[in-house]
């Protein structure tokens, strides 16, 4: 990022082709021309420029490269230089664009007047009362100003260090919904250190999840996405050929627990004492490492109640799945355990299974000289609460985090904000706490502010606005440190967040090359090293088994974070909101899981709304009647439920925070179903592939054997409609969909990529949403073999022989030189012949104008058509990226080169499962990657004939019994 | 009465439609474009011969050919090397004033479903008159041709140049 973006002119070209993409269609771009007044060197209107940064939408802190064209940002994608992200982000990632472009963001400061209504103020007048109501804070004493917000990077620490310190206080509290407690209480209680341990799991040839859904959420799902696919692809192990053992022990098949081998219903809770019979297992059998210097001894006795017999009649968990478990895990070379969930005594026994084995170093590392603990703990949030309801705190100043919304009843959010006399909101778009500040300030989206991140030992990511800012903003930084100011502060660590961040890095520094370091890092979006895992020591004197206990006989409510909407804070976002939840695959609403044989218990049926009762408080979801939760379970995701937060997020579903206990995601419930019902709304047809070839496994033992016996042709003898074309190249993609975790960043990818439009809970209802590309779930029949559930992507399959190309009658749908089925906008009519006739349903017809509320259209890629009604569009293979290359690659006079154009959805997946390049290069990756896998490769619904460029690799799964 | 009125009728239909059509094709090259400032392109390009790229700068590289920026104006016209006009009356990079910036109106534009880029077309080695006419001659420019698909395709086809569909509408 050049010195100049503070000070660049976004008079710009503002006019060229395409930037009023938002206009559909025939209207005309603008009339004007408004050139630059002083060229930026380094844009080049027409042309994207890109700067490093880091993704703020979740702790995880991956590096990100914006596409910046005429000075809007309209794509992220994932920063290879960064070892989290390594090139890709996932689909919250994606969608941070519709936070900066929310068309509900606070345009400007706003004061609530004693009536509660809300009157626009000028900044300066915000800033005097804020500088007023802090004077008197002051003087009121010692502590009576306070902040409340997520971790959001050591330099934000250090300014608000320097703005409390600046009022006389030292009451910070850094809140996150989803904390990680248990996990540090049980990292001192076993290793005595409270850091977080980063994961190998690529280096694992077993795993065992309890509850921790490591591909949707948590730490770092793009990273373990990664190294999942590392782990599940097939390779050499000591058995042979084979792909990583997985077992998942949860209440709740999610979309983690679906992509492991095997799925052990528990009952919530119930996983501790099943890792503590693993651990039984392990010690009786002396599968354990030889070298790990445990006290096995005293272990075995803290065990000795959890035989699998016993533990296996308490919880309900077959003893086969136990011992079966520990087999594997014990007998690995390499193997990890990870949980998620509230319960320490689980995270303890999860230390303690990678110690015994010998893993923790080798796939379980603690790494020295990491970030310090960045989250308050639980005890510090409930007494800076209690210190509000008491009339302790005159300023309460909150940026980056929805108390009101996030905070169990239990603590009281509402009513202690409402004791604080003048309570300050920084952020984007009003939420539910907003809804209770006095005085509410437009801060600046992550991406148009500096920031760094330190989300591990060896990264530190660097945060530079990507953009102008959109609204009327200012950075949350760059408020308190003027306020600290105009406060009198001797000694503030900069001036702005920049001076801060910048004097973070310099500090950094290696000695003499302080400006180079600081440039590189811009450039590069941050500083990445090799860590070396620390050694540790397990120490069993201070170790604590639970208390064996039966299963409870109530219901259990259990909640998890949604993989789009975590908490809640994704809920603004339409792309999020569209995207179906992918197992699920349910849209713009929350529900409740609950088993068949429950429900008949209680008496609910399908979409049926049912009343949630706990002790703190009660919400309604409808029902969904599903096999995969266990049956003393009740599921509902987080994410939904707000009362503000936009008009995408407002009113819908419900907020099972509300019926929490603090430190918990689960609680006893009392379920009654109600005469009410709301349809869960799903755009997908049948659950069941009913014998259709659309996505395809087979079992490892099958590949290990050399693959199935061969068959017939499924086609009939090549048939060929019209003379054979001579392709110089043909496009083609090949998707392995063993690696697919079903995570969806390609889809949200594409959202972005090609200005593909949201069409809202009643579009989707009537069946027309836009997406080109989307996971398709299936489930096999009962008795049927195949893996839990099968996740594919599902986009246009370029065929080679097109059913929908013949029965277009103007030639809007036609075949190109390069082999891809087009589409063109401009020609075509609407008569949807070709959306009947395309047997893959990856065809999408505009019934309306598509609209973007300003200014989420600043959004629009202008390399892409905006489509208008009465068109029907469809995956193009991202054909303006292929447009650049070649131009590109003409003008330098040369070859297109292998993996130079990479669709959107490709560029987007975590685990790479999809490759693109030209069918005719038979050295490309892409082909090399069939190739390597002739005995996996399979083509959807191979048998119609149409030739699709897109040849799939089989999913993998264990045979019955072998899991 | 009738054998007045219905071909009155008719006529009135055929050219509202007309005029329809042609209020719907906004998109056209307008020869009725006047710009704020008395620019001519014959002084420039002609009479001092200033090659087009010097400030179309972008066109080799980018989609668009870009137009100038006030400070390569400035460039000739404050620095005294001229010696003549200098139409520039405030300091131009004055960042407390604000911006100095020039409001041309589009002579040229095409709908938002054709993707053209000048980058192929300059290094394809084409004159810019082939599309634009004898700029240089121009004191207010003016369209010569009408850019339509067809102006485009008929080119294309003589050079062998693509005529897939997709490449351009996309």
């Amino acid at each position: 990022m050049p010195e100049g973006l503070s000070r660049r002119s976004f008079i710009k070209l503002a006019a060229t082709a395409g930037a009023a993409a938002a206009v559909p269609g025939c209207e005309p771009a603008s009339r004007k021309l408004i050139p630059y007044v002083v060229p930026d060197e380094n844009v080049t209107p027409g042309m994207p420029t890109f700067y490093a940064s880091t993704c703020a939408e979740c702790s995880a802190g991956c590096g990100i490269v914006a596409t910046v064209r005429e000075g809007r940002v309209t794509k992220l994608e994932g920063n290879p230089a960064d070892p989290i992200s390594a090139g890709s982000i996932c689909a919250r990632g994606q969608a941070a664009l519709q936070g900066l472009y929310n068309p509900d963001r606070l345009a400007n400061p706003m004061v609530r007047a004693d009536g509660g209504s809300l009157t626009q103020i000028s900044w300066d007048q915000a800033i005097a009362q804020l500088n007023d109501h802090l004077g008197r804070a002051i003087k009121a004493g010692k502590d009576r100003v306070a902040f409340l917000g997520a971790p959001q990077g050591p330099a934000f620490r250090k300014i608000v260090d320097a703005f409390l310190s600046a009022h006389g206080s030292s009451r910070a509290v850094f809140y996150e919904a989803l904390g990680n407690e248990p996990r540090r209480a049980a990292a001192q209680a076993v290793f005595g250190r409270r850091d977080l341990p980063v994961y190998r799991i690529d280096q694992a040839q077993t795993l065992l999840s309890f509850s921790s859904d490591f591909l949707e959420t948590g730490d770092s799902p793009v990273e373990y996405a990664r190294q999942f696919a590392a782990f599940r692809a097939p390779r050499q192990h000591r058995s042979g050929l084979d792909i990583g053992r997985s077992f998942y022990v949860g209440p709740r098949m999610s979309m983690t627990a679906g992509r492991c081998d095997r799925w052990i219903p528990a009952a919530p809770g119930d996983e501790a004492q099943i890792a503590w019979s693993v651990l039984n297992v392990l010690i009786a059998q002396r599968w354990v490492s030889q070298n790990s210097g445990v006290d096995l001894n005293a272990l075995a006795s803290l065990v000795a109640a959890y035989d699998p017999a016993s533990t296996s009649k308490r919880t309900g968990v077959p003893a086969e799945a136990i011992t079966a478990m520990a087999e594997a895990f014990g007998k690995a070379d390499g193997a990890v355990a990870l949980a998620g969930g509230d319960d320490d005594l689980l995270h303890t026994a999860v230390c303690v299974l990678n110690a015994v084995t010998g893993n923790v170093g080798r796939t379980m590392l603690f790494l020295d000289g990491g970030p310090s603990e960045a989250a308050s703990t639980p005890d510090e949030v409930a007494a800076a609460m209690t210190a509000m309801r008491e009339g302790k705190i005159d300023v309460l100043v909150i940026a980056g985090a929805n108390p009101v919304f996030t905070m169990p009843p239990a603590l009281r959010a509402a009513e202690s904000l409402q004791k604080v006399p003048f309570v300050v909101w920084c952020g984007g778009v009003p939420d539910e706490t907003a809804a209770m500040a006095n005085l509410l300030l437009p801060a600046h989206h992550p991406l148009e502010s500096w920031r760094d991140t330190f989300p591990r030992a060896g990264v530190r990511g660097l945060g530079q606005p990507v953009m102008q800012p959109v609204f009327a903003s200012r950075a949350t930084g760059d408020i308190l440190l003027a306020a600290a100011q105009a406060s009198g502060a001797s000694s503030l660590p900069g001036k702005t967040t920049e001076e801060v961040v910048k004097a973070q890095w310099l500090a950094m520094a290696p000695q003499g090359g302080a400006e180079d370091f600081w440039t590189t890092a811009r450039r590069e979006g941050g500083s990445f090293s090799e860590a070396k895992p620390a050694a540790v020591r397990l120490n069993t004197g201070a170790l604590r088994a639970p208390s064996p206990s039966s299963s409870p006989a109530d219901l259990t409510f259990v909640t998890f974070p949604h993989i789009f909407l975590g908490d809640g804070d994704g809920a603004d976002k339409p792309w999020l909101q569209e995207i179906p939840e992918p197992i699920t695959q349910i849209v713009w609403d929350n529900w409740a899981e609950i088993h068949p044989s429950t429900a008949a218990r209680l008496g609910v049926s399908k979409d049926q709304l049912v009343e949630l009762r706990t002790e703190h408080g009660v919400i309604t979801a409808p029902a969904l009647i599903s096999p995969r939760v266990h049956p003393g379970a009740i599921a509902v995701p987080l994410g939904q439920g707000h009362r503000a937060y936009g008009r995408y997020a407002k009113d819908r579903g419900s907020n099972p925070w509300e019926i929490l206990a603090p430190g918990s995601l689960r609680i006893a419930v009392k379920v009654n179903p109600t005469a009410a019902t709301r349809e869960l709304i799903t755009p997908l047809g049948k659950s069941e592939l009913m014998g259709r070839s659309i996505v395809e496994a087979m079992s490892i033992e099958e590949l290990a054997r050399g693959g199935a016996p061969e068959e017939g042709p499924l086609a009939p003898e090549p048939y060929e409609m019209y003379a054979q074309y001579d392709y110089q190249r043909m496009w083609g993609m090949t998707i392995d969909v063993n690696a697919c975790t079903g995570c969806s960043a390609c889809v949200a990818a594409c959202y972005a990529e090609n200005n593909v439009p949201v069409v809202g809970k009643e579009g989707v209802i009537r069946g027309r949403i836009m997406s080109w590309i989307r996971i398709e779930r299936y489930y096999p029949e009962e008795n049927e073999p195949g893996p839990s559930v099968y996740l594919s992507p599902m986009l246009c399959q370029q065929c080679n022989h097109a059913p929908c190309e013949p029965v277009c009658p103007v030639f809007a749908a036609y075949h190109t030189k390069e082999g891809l089925n087009g589409q063109v906008y401009n020609r075509c009519v609407g008569t949807r012949y070709c959306e009947n006739n395309c047997p893959y349903k990856v065809r999408r017809f505009n019934w309306f104008i598509p609209e973007w509320p300003e200014p989420l259209n600043l959004q629009l890629n202008p390399d892409v058509t905006v489509r208008g009604a009465g068109v029907m569009e469809k995956c193009t293979f991202c054909i303006q990226r292929i447009q650049h290359a070649e131009i590109t690659a003409r003008i330098e006079n040369r070859p297109l080169r292998d993996g130079e154009i990479i669709t959107a959805c490709a560029q987007a997946c975590p685990a790479k499962a999809i490759s693109f390049g030209d069918m005719k290069d038979e050295q490309s990756a892409m082909m090399r990657r069939r190739a390597d896998n002739k005995l996996r490769d399979y083509r959807s619904l191979e048998e119609l004939n149409t030739q699709p460029a897109i040849v799939y690799l089989r999913d993998l799964y264990r045979e019955k019994g072998k899991a | 009465m009738n054998r007045i009125l219905l071909p009155l009728a008719a006529v009135l239909l055929i050219s509202g439609l007309g005029a329809v059509a042609v209020s719907e094709r906004p998109w056209l090259p307008r020869n009725d474009v006047v710009q704020p400032i008395p620019f001519s392109h014959r002084i420039h390009a002609g009479v001092n011969k200033i090659p087009c790229q010097y400030c179309h700068e972008y066109a080799r590289r980018s989609e668009n050919a870009g137009v100038p920026p006030v400070a390569r104006c400035v460039g000739c016209h404050g620095s005294g090397i001229t010696g003549g006009i200098k139409p520039v009356t405030r300091a131009w990079n004055d960042h407390q004033q604000p911006p100095f910036e020039i409001r041309w109106n589009r002579v040229y534009t095409l709908p938002d479903f054709v993707k053209f880029t000048h980058r192929p077309h300059i290094h394809a080695g084409l004159a810019c008159q082939q599309c634009h006419g004898p700029v240089e001659t121009m004191d207010r420019i003016v369209p010569v041709k009408e850019i339509n698909m067809g102006f485009c395709v008929e080119c294309h086809t003589q050079r062998k140049a693509t005529l897939d569909c997709v490449d351009c509408h996309h």
